[in-house]
């Protein structure tokens, strides 16, 4: 289809439907990323953002059209070939989901199991080599004082750039980062968001990131895709875009929360009304 | 006004009378149900025991005479001389003895329990839902917990008395395989409980199923599974007791045999001895649970602390972090960084693991068993087994009436004593609770009583009693009952604690007073976890009523004894199936209620 080489990404009329829910969680996605582009998907929560993104690393099957990542069809992926792409794509998590009880080290170090075979305990069961690799990426992430603490001592902010620092320790070529700020203060987000920026620019990474904030997304990415109930609504490039074209536009986007505002206006109306008439029988029943 | 007032009473009443009454939830039809059942079955059975003021007023009666026969203690090293009526000195070799009994059996248990958790792992892995391969793998890891449950220790020791002759090894092997079932299921349900996204996230850098379960699983769990293991290493240690009295070497063989001499100078000191340990034990186990379990993110302090600790030992380090912005030298600071300062939360970590390793090593030093064995003993199987009085069970000289007898005393004591703990449990346990509690000092001293209450054996308790008043199974169920107290006072106490407090508060700013706090806030939103409390302690007490009967405290456990003492095999075998359908019918009951309570 779309020539190999340039896109790393290509997913085509994508569809997930959830044993048991009423709505399918993605239909007819269809995105194709570049090379090096930085792509943010915007949308609310349930527009399916994290179950496209995990589409990608293979954590979930389509129901039907095809996901490819690296030229390589990842739905018929098993086993070993399956982890060997993973090793390829980084991932970034909104709780982080970094191992509390384990030292910050040995955290980006898990970031290799891919590349080595069998379990791993404790730092020194990693090579020399990883060990070096892992601090430096760590001091990268300016956290190498805190290599041997828990990781579950650390601030949110911090817990998420080791998170990142586990992510460099795959040597990826994708980055995808689910929400990677919602869980963080202002501050934190945009020192993370950041980072993950000067990253992709330092190493050429691709990046697909999905945020729920415009002011965030505009900043950001090369490149917007807006997603609403499973579906793609919005593709374009931030290039020249001002922020009152994107708010326009997302405006669009987000109906739904227009919609349940109007839907609770009148629903307080209705509210105010049974309590009038309550009240007023109850001055009846005591006259 | 009074006119106005009725009118308005009517008018309320027939409006009332058109409001629609929600129908109570089926979880409190079933707690109210469960709770009024416990209460008239312990009625019941306190009747049926024959429990009176009067029958245990009369066995006072017993005391002076057997204070006689048991004081002065002869506690190792002296013996009673009769003629003199004087305790006589033996000199040191049987206070070496001594001692070697106490290893033997810390080293039977620390061994047995060590095993179990090895094993246990491999089958938790395939029971929990979030870890096991298929269904198939975890029906099979499931059943063999439940099967290691059902089976009493007691039981495979009387198994494997049998096959390796009397010794330590029977008891290191009846903990093992007993034990399998409380710690293979605790540590599976501590793998359910885990957070699954740092799974994900080693799932998401490519990891495989071993990585993914030894990088993001077991960080996660293993301070649960070690709480685990220690917690089984308490009960096995209280069972040393009856393990003693089908053969097992130790502490407990020592006491079982000078109960049997009627020699009580000497079985006092040894039952102290045992309680001690088992305190002290307890109190080990309990500190180092609460430091695992207590292990959490303690804030901004300790990074500063711990880096300031770093630059007093290393002085490259320090000169890497007091020069934050001056990174020169950016490789030497990582190459630096690869050596982990000595914290002295890492020496602090380092020591308790080889304090384990030690601990954990000596006891199968301690143990003195004979392993060897573990690879001749199949010489003695065909002798089980062909001696053909394993099979068919049969109750052989007990006529059904008898067995069915038994069985009804077994039930009616776990009942009773069930009910007994209840009551004096919500007293004690509500003392113990920081928000019930006037002051922390009757909090702590409350506490401190339920740590030692538990410490205590209860089968130990039972023996004591039995001798003292010479009564049968109500004396087995007063030793059930305090015994319960140790441990539903404290599940009582935590519930209590657990309880939300801002309806507490509410009631406090009210204007309410303590007990009108506890009364309308504090109790009624425990209630759930009280009935939970309750069913556990009545699984707990059917199956400690099943082997009362071994040391004399009434019930089916006596006939499993004598058939043992006797070598009746097919009775041995018939009375421990009987056994386990009652541990098995009582725990099904329970899972189905704590199903309808959910």
């Amino acid at each position: 289809m779309t020539v190999s080489g340039t896109s790393v990404v290509e997913i085509t009329d994508l569809g997930k439907q959830y044993p048991g829910a009423d709505d399918p969680a993605l239909s007819g996605v269809s995105l194709t990323v570049d090379r090096g582009e930085v792509v943010v998907l915007l949308g609310l929560s349930g527009s399916g953002k994290s179950t496209l993104l995990r589409h990608i690393d293979g954590l979930e099957l389509p129901t039907s059209g095809s996901v490819r990542a690296l030229d390589q069809d990842v739905p018929s992926l098993r086993g070993r070939e399956l982890r060997t792409l993973r090793g390829r794509i980084g991932f970034i998590f909104q709780q982080f989901e970094i191992v509390g009880p384990l030292t910050v080290l040995e955290n980006v170090l898990t970031g290799a199991l891919s590349r080595i075979r069998g379990p791993r305990v404790g730092v020194w069961s990693y090579s020399r080599e990883l060990r070096l690799k892992a601090l430096a990426h760590l001091d990268r992430v300016g956290l190498l004082e805190r290599a041997y603490q828990r990781a579950d001592t650390l601030s949110g902010g911090q817990q998420q750039r080791v998170a990142i620092a586990r992510a460099l320790m795959q040597d990826p070529e994708i980055l995808l980062a689910d929400e990677p700020v919602a869980s963080l203060d202002p501050e934190s987000s945009g020192q993370v968001m950041a980072l993950i920026r000067e990253i992709a620019a330092e190493r050429g990474l691709t990046v697909v990131c999905s945020l729920h904030q415009v002011d965030l997304a505009l900043g950001w990415g090369d490149r917007i895709v807006g997603l609403r109930a499973g579906k793609v609504v919005l593709d374009v490039s931030t290039d020249g875009l001002s922020r009152d074209q994107v708010m326009e536009i997302y405006g669009r986007v987000a109906t739904t929360t227009s919609e349940l505002q109007a839907i609770e206006q009148e629903l307080s109306e209705v509210r105010g009304a049974m309590l009038a008439e309550e009240l007023q029988r109850r001055d009846e029943d005591a006259r | 006004m009074t006119l106005r007032l009725a009118q308005d009473g009517a008018a309320l009443d027939a409006r009332l009378a058109g409001v629609i009454r929600p129908r109570p939830k089926a979880a409190t039809v079933v707690s109210v149900v469960t709770l009024l059942a416990l209460l008239v079955l312990g009625i019941w059975s306190f009747a049926g025991l024959g429990f009176s003021l009067t029958s245990i007023i009369n066995s006072l009666d017993n005391i002076p005479q057997f204070v006689a026969r048991t004081v002065p203690f002869a506690w190792p090293g002296w013996h009673w001389d009769r003629e003199s009526a004087t305790l006589v000195s033996d000199g040191w070799a049987p206070v070496g003895e001594f001692v070697g009994a106490i290893l033997m059996t810390l080293g039977i248990v620390i061994a047995g329990t060590f095993l179990a958790f090895l094993v246990s792992i491999p089958i938790a892995y395939g029971a929990a839902r979030n870890t096991t391969p298929n269904p198939t793998v975890m029906v099979i890891c499931r059943a063999l917990g439940i099967i290691a449950r059902a089976i009493p220790a007691v039981a495979f020791a009387s198994i494997f008395v049998f096959l390796f002759a009397l010794g330590p090894l029977p008891g290191v092997l009846a903990f093992f395989f007993h034990s399998i079932g409380m710690i293979s299921k605790m540590m599976a349900d501590a793998i359910e409980q885990i957070d699954e996204g740092p799974r994900l996230a080693i799932r998401s850098t490519g990891g495989s199923k071993a990585q993914e379960f030894w990088s993001g699983v077991v960080p996660q769990a293993l301070p649960a599974w070690i709480a685990v293991g220690l917690h089984r290493a308490d009960i096995n240690l209280r069972e040393t007791v009856i393990l003693g009295y089908v053969g097992v070497a130790g502490l407990g063989l020592e006491l079982s045999n000078s109960i049997h001499a009627l020699n009580y100078r000497r079985a006092f000191p040894l039952a102290i001895t045992i309680i001690v340990l088992c305190i002290l034990f307890e109190i080990v186990s309990s500190m180092v649970r609460s430091r695992l379990l207590g292990v959490r993110p303690t804030g901004k302090g300790i990074g500063d602390t711990l880096v300031r600790a770093a630059a007093r030992r290393s002085a490259r380090f320090a000169a890497s972090i007091e020069k934050p912005g001056v990174t020169t030298d950016r490789a030497a600071a990582i190459h630096a960084a690869m050596n982990r300062p000595w914290t002295g939360e890492r020496l602090a970590s380092r020591i308790a693991i080889w304090v384990a390793v030690v601990v954990v090593a000596g006891s199968f030093i301690a143990a003195q068993a004979r392993w060897s064995d573990l690879f001749t003993f199949w010489g003695n199987l065909p002798i089980l087994l062909d001696k053909d009085n394993l099979w068919p069970p049969t109750f052989g000289i007990y006529t059904n009436e008898q067995v069915f007898q038994a069985i009804l005393v077994t039930f009616q004591v776990a009942f009773a004593a069930t009910l007994m703990s209840a009551v004096l449990s919500i007293v004690v346990g509500s003392f113990a609770a920081r928000n019930v509690a006037p002051n922390r000092y009757v909090r702590n001293g409350f506490r401190g009583l339920l740590l030692v209450i538990r410490g205590v054996p209860e089968l130990i308790l039972a023996i004591l009693f039995v001798i003292v008043t010479g009564l049968g199974a109500q004396a087995g169920t007063l030793a059930l009952a305090i015994g319960g107290v140790g441990l539903l006072g404290k599940l009582i106490a935590d519930s209590l604690e657990e309880v939300p407090n801002g309806p507490e508060r509410a009631i406090s700013a009210v204007g309410g007073t303590r007990a009108q706090v506890y009364f309308a806030s504090t109790l009624p939103m425990s209630i759930p976890a009280f009935v939970g409390h309750l069913l556990y302690l009545l699984e707990q007490n059917v199956r400690a009523a099943t082997l009362l009967g071994i040391v004399g405290g009434g019930g089916i456990g006596l006939y499993l004894y004598d058939s043992l003492r006797v070598s009746k095999y097919d009775q041995v075998t018939a009375f421990l199936l009987l056994i386990i359908v009652l541990v098995l019918i009582i725990e099904g009951i329970a899972v189905f209620i704590r199903k309808a309570l959910k």
